[in-house]
């Protein structure tokens, strides 16, 4: 009989051991660490109305109308279809039907006719800035009334800042919303968010609005998603191998051949989207004079940055956009490439004379400039390449090492800034009205460019495009110019490189979208 | 009289090997473009993160450039930073704790309470807070390190002269007339200088740990200026590719500071002040 209690005892033991671990095992299976790109930390909030930076969860928290494909083609999310008129004047659009936020409110047409006006006064207000008004034609569709034709409107519904949230928490959170709460209908709902630290993420149950781009149809397959903000490549790298996480977004450059190694890792590269540059404050001496600008874009160079730094992985930067966009294509002569013969030369006429320490001077002064950058390892490295090549012909700049919201605030203030080494990740060609536009001086124009021909180009290719190759061809003149006047020095044109734990997740093989977000999320699934 | 002292403690095993550590260091502060073999900003890219060589004797950077070079340099930027901070340091913090100490009153209150106030935080939290009023650079660090440092020379110098304010010689002296400047500068100060002295001899070595610890968060000198803490702050990044960006740096640190600290041990012992030292 005691033998009995006792081996009932054992076998009730062992079988409960087996179900909490089993049950364990498959709770934390489907569960998934990973390291957001570094450009995208200190994201302040998942306000994706108000906020000007966001990170890739906000793909995740919120749904949008369109989807982009890698190759560009537009897929409905939110919106099953959608048409134009022949004018350009109206666009009509279909909503899915049975969709629901995470606070349970329904989606329905009411929800557009709400959203779009909130983008009035924002810094986003160029996403809807072509839309006069939003009819509800039934629950299920709307249509947009145009002040002008905007070619450009599905790219915009497919970018991030287009999530859509949810009228009743956004009214009732107010200025706090994105900050202690965001809600949307996407396939993910944000559960903690602590800035510049992480984000956890837990699966939407109810999930049914997925896009063609994506496998699965339904909730998605891991059940909760933490994304850790690490600044420090290092450290991502160590976390990666060690196992800590199971995804780099973003594999700097230093550890791709490291990684590249690891057998339970694999490294997948996609096209570059991404582009360095440095902004001159036109405001300011020395770089009130345009040949001083224009020698000191013509001092970078980006070969060496390529071949040296990134190892020959990515392109040298010679335009303001990105190569994979239509309007990158200029006149070649109107390129900006490295040409220090050109650049003394320019100084020279200019009246900096060489000094005997190498710095150029005028009237006794010496052409000491600033030179920002933000701390982390890939601005760091770059600044400092450049510092070397600008001090080559004659100019000295001192580097000051701002975290990324810093630098931010001081262009906000107006600080008499002169130079920075800056990114953007941006696949439009209209990120040229976000900086140039006299609208936005000080931020984010911080090259304080203000110019009436500019100013009239900028205002044709924005809002006077009528058909995508008019729209083309006004923001392919409208960049020749921006070019010409050497607002900008291009640096760089990195790849995209992501990283995985083969032996904990599966990826999908074709990544269906130009960088990974939600479309992939969803068919990403445990081992 | 003073040569022969410092003599005696360079006779020393412990004085002698740490003074030999510390005289190459100001050597190669004080003649920095003269021994180091390449430029400091020297550039080398397609040179990168070289291992030891004959031609670079601790390998190169990320940017090409000399480790050998930029450590000699470095050893300039760390040396004048934690020499004239604790210099600021031990002036000031003379001038206040001698004043308080032999005065008295509402000022010595006053001055007490900061300092214990002061007291209560570490070093690098009080840099840290100056440094994000006053901003970056080698002048800010010279000064915020000086500032966290001064509660200690104060209440050094306090203590000091009010043991000394009790001697029967400081007494005489105050009966013959003499004046508050002239008991305080020509007497006070003079015999209770030692201990300060060597105080400010071991704080260099902290204040060296200081500064590599904010130039380490990009808070120090900026580039190309080497730091020996911002130079193991870039090696971070290339530990595992180039680990002796971040070793050798690293190790001029640990020398330096355990040199300054057997060197002023053996100060401390051939003194014989270390129980003055410790009663503050």
């Amino acid at each position: 009989m005691q033998t009995l209690t006792k081996r009932a005892i054992a076998g009730t033991l062992l079988s409960t051991t087996f179900l909490v671990t089993g049950l364990s095992s498959a709770l934390i299976a489907q569960e998934a660490t990973m390291v957001l790109p570094a450009r995208e930390v200190g994201a302040p909030s998942y306000d994706p109305i108000r906020g000007t930076k966001l990170n890739v969860a906000t793909t995740l928290i919120y749904d949008r109308m369109v989807l982009q494909d890698a190759d560009q083609s537009y897929h409905g999310q939110l919106a099953t279809a959608w048409e134009t008129s022949e004018d350009g004047m109206t666009w009509t659009f279909t909503l899915r039907p049975d969709v629901t936020f995470h606070d349970g409110e329904p989606f329905n047409a009411e929800t557009i006719a709400w959203w779009v006006p909130q983008f009035e006064g924002t810094e986003n207000a160029f996403m809807t800035e072509a839309i006069e008004s939003v009819e509800i034609v039934d629950d299920l569709t709307v249509r947009f009334i145009m002040k002008n034709p905007d070619p450009n409107l599905l790219s915009n519904m497919a970018s991030s800042f287009m999530g859509v949230p949810s009228p009743k928490a956004y009214e009732e959170l107010g200025d706090q919303y994105g900050v202690t709460g965001a809600i949307g209908t996407g396939p993910f709902i944000l559960e903690s968010y602590t800035v510049g630290q992480d984000t956890v993420l837990v699966r939407n149950e109810a999930y049914s609005a997925a896009s063609a781009l994506s496998v699965n149809q339904g909730p998605p397959h891991l059940a909760r998603l933490t994304f850790r903000e690490i600044g420090d490549d290092s450290t991502a790298f160590l976390e990666m191998r060690t196992g800590g996480v199971d995804m780099l977004l973003s594999v700097p450059a230093d550890f791709r051949s490291m990684l590249d190694n690891e057998s339970d890792v694999t490294m997948v590269t996609l096209p570059g989207r991404e582009l360095f540059y440095m902004p001159i404050n036109t405001t300011v001496a020395p770089f009130d004079d345009i040949r001083v600008r224009e020698a000191t874009a013509l001092a970078v160079n980006q070969a060496e940055i390529v071949d040296n730094l990134y190892g020959g992985l990515g392109a040298a930067a010679d335009t303001f956009l990105n190569d994979s966009l239509l309007e990158s294509n200029v006149d070649d002569a109107l390129r900006i490439s490295y040409n220090p013969e050109r650049a003394q030369a320019l100084l020279d006429e200019a009246g900096w004379v060489v000094g005997t320490n190498g710095v150029r001077a005028k009237d006794g002064q010496a052409l000491n400039v600033k030179l920002w950058t933000q701390n982390g390892t890939e601005f760091r490295r770059i600044t400092e390449v450049i510092q070397a090549q600008l001090i080559a012909v004659g100019i000295n700049a001192d580097i000051t090492v701002l975290d990324p919201s810093s630098i931010n605030a001081e262009y906000r203030k107006g600080t008499e800034h002169q130079l920075a080494v800056r990114s953007y990740s941006w696949e439009n060609a209209d990120i040229l009205d976000w900086f140039f536009s006299s609208d936005r001086i000080g931020y984010p124009n911080v090259s304080m460019w203000d110019d009436e021909p500019a100013e009239e180009m900028r205002i044709l290719a924005m809002t006077g495009s009528r058909t995508w190759d008019e729209r083309v061809a006004n923001f392919t003149a409208y960049h020749e110019y921006v070019l010409t006047q050497f607002v900008f020095a291009p640096i760089y044109q990195p790849v995209q490189s992501f990283a995985y734990s083969s032996t904990t997740l599966s990826v999908p093989e074709q990544i269906r979208s130009t960088r990974v977000q939600s479309q992939t999320f969803l068919d990403i699934d445990v081992k | 009289m003073a040569l022969r002292f410092l003599w005696g403690v360079v006779h020393t095993p412990r004085g002698g090997a740490s003074a030999f550590v510390l005289m190459l260091v100001i050597a190669c502060a004080l003649f920095a473009p003269l021994i180091a073999p390449y430029g400091y900003a020297l550039q080398n890219l397609p040179g990168s993160n070289t291992s030891p060589n004959a031609l670079h004797w601790l390998g190169t950077d990320e940017f090409g450039r000399d480790l050998l070079s930029r450590i000699i340099h470095g050893a300039r930027t760390s040396l004048t930073v934690a020499v004239t901070a604790i210099s600021i340091s031990v002036v000031v913090g003379m001038t206040f704790g001698a004043i308080a100490g032999y005065f008295g009153g509402m000022f010595d209150r006053v001055v007490t309470a900061v300092v214990d106030l002061t007291w209560s935080f570490p070093e690098i939290l009080i840099a840290l807070i100056l440094i994000a009023i006053i901003g970056t650079g080698t002048e800010s660090i010279i000064i915020a390190i000086s500032i966290a440092y001064l509660a200690q020379f104060t209440r050094l110098t306090r203590a000091q002269v009010m043991a000394l304010r009790q001697e029967t010689y400081i007494e005489a002296t105050v009966n013959l007339g003499a004046g508050h400047f002239h008991v305080i500068f020509r007497h006070l100060l003079p015999n209770a200088i030692t201990p300060v002295i060597v105080a400010g001899m071991l704080a260099i070595g902290d204040a060296i740990i200081l500064e590599a610890t904010l130039g380490f968060f990009g808070l120090g000198a900026q580039p190309p200026i080497p730091s020996w803490g911002a130079m193991m702050s870039s090696g971070t990044a290339q530990i595992f590719i180039a680990p002796w960006i971040i070793l050798f740096p690293g190790a001029a640190i640990a020398l330096t500071v355990i040199s300054i600290n057997l060197f002023g041990d053996a100060l401390i012992d051939a003194l014989n002040i270390r129980s003055r030292l410790r009663d503050v």
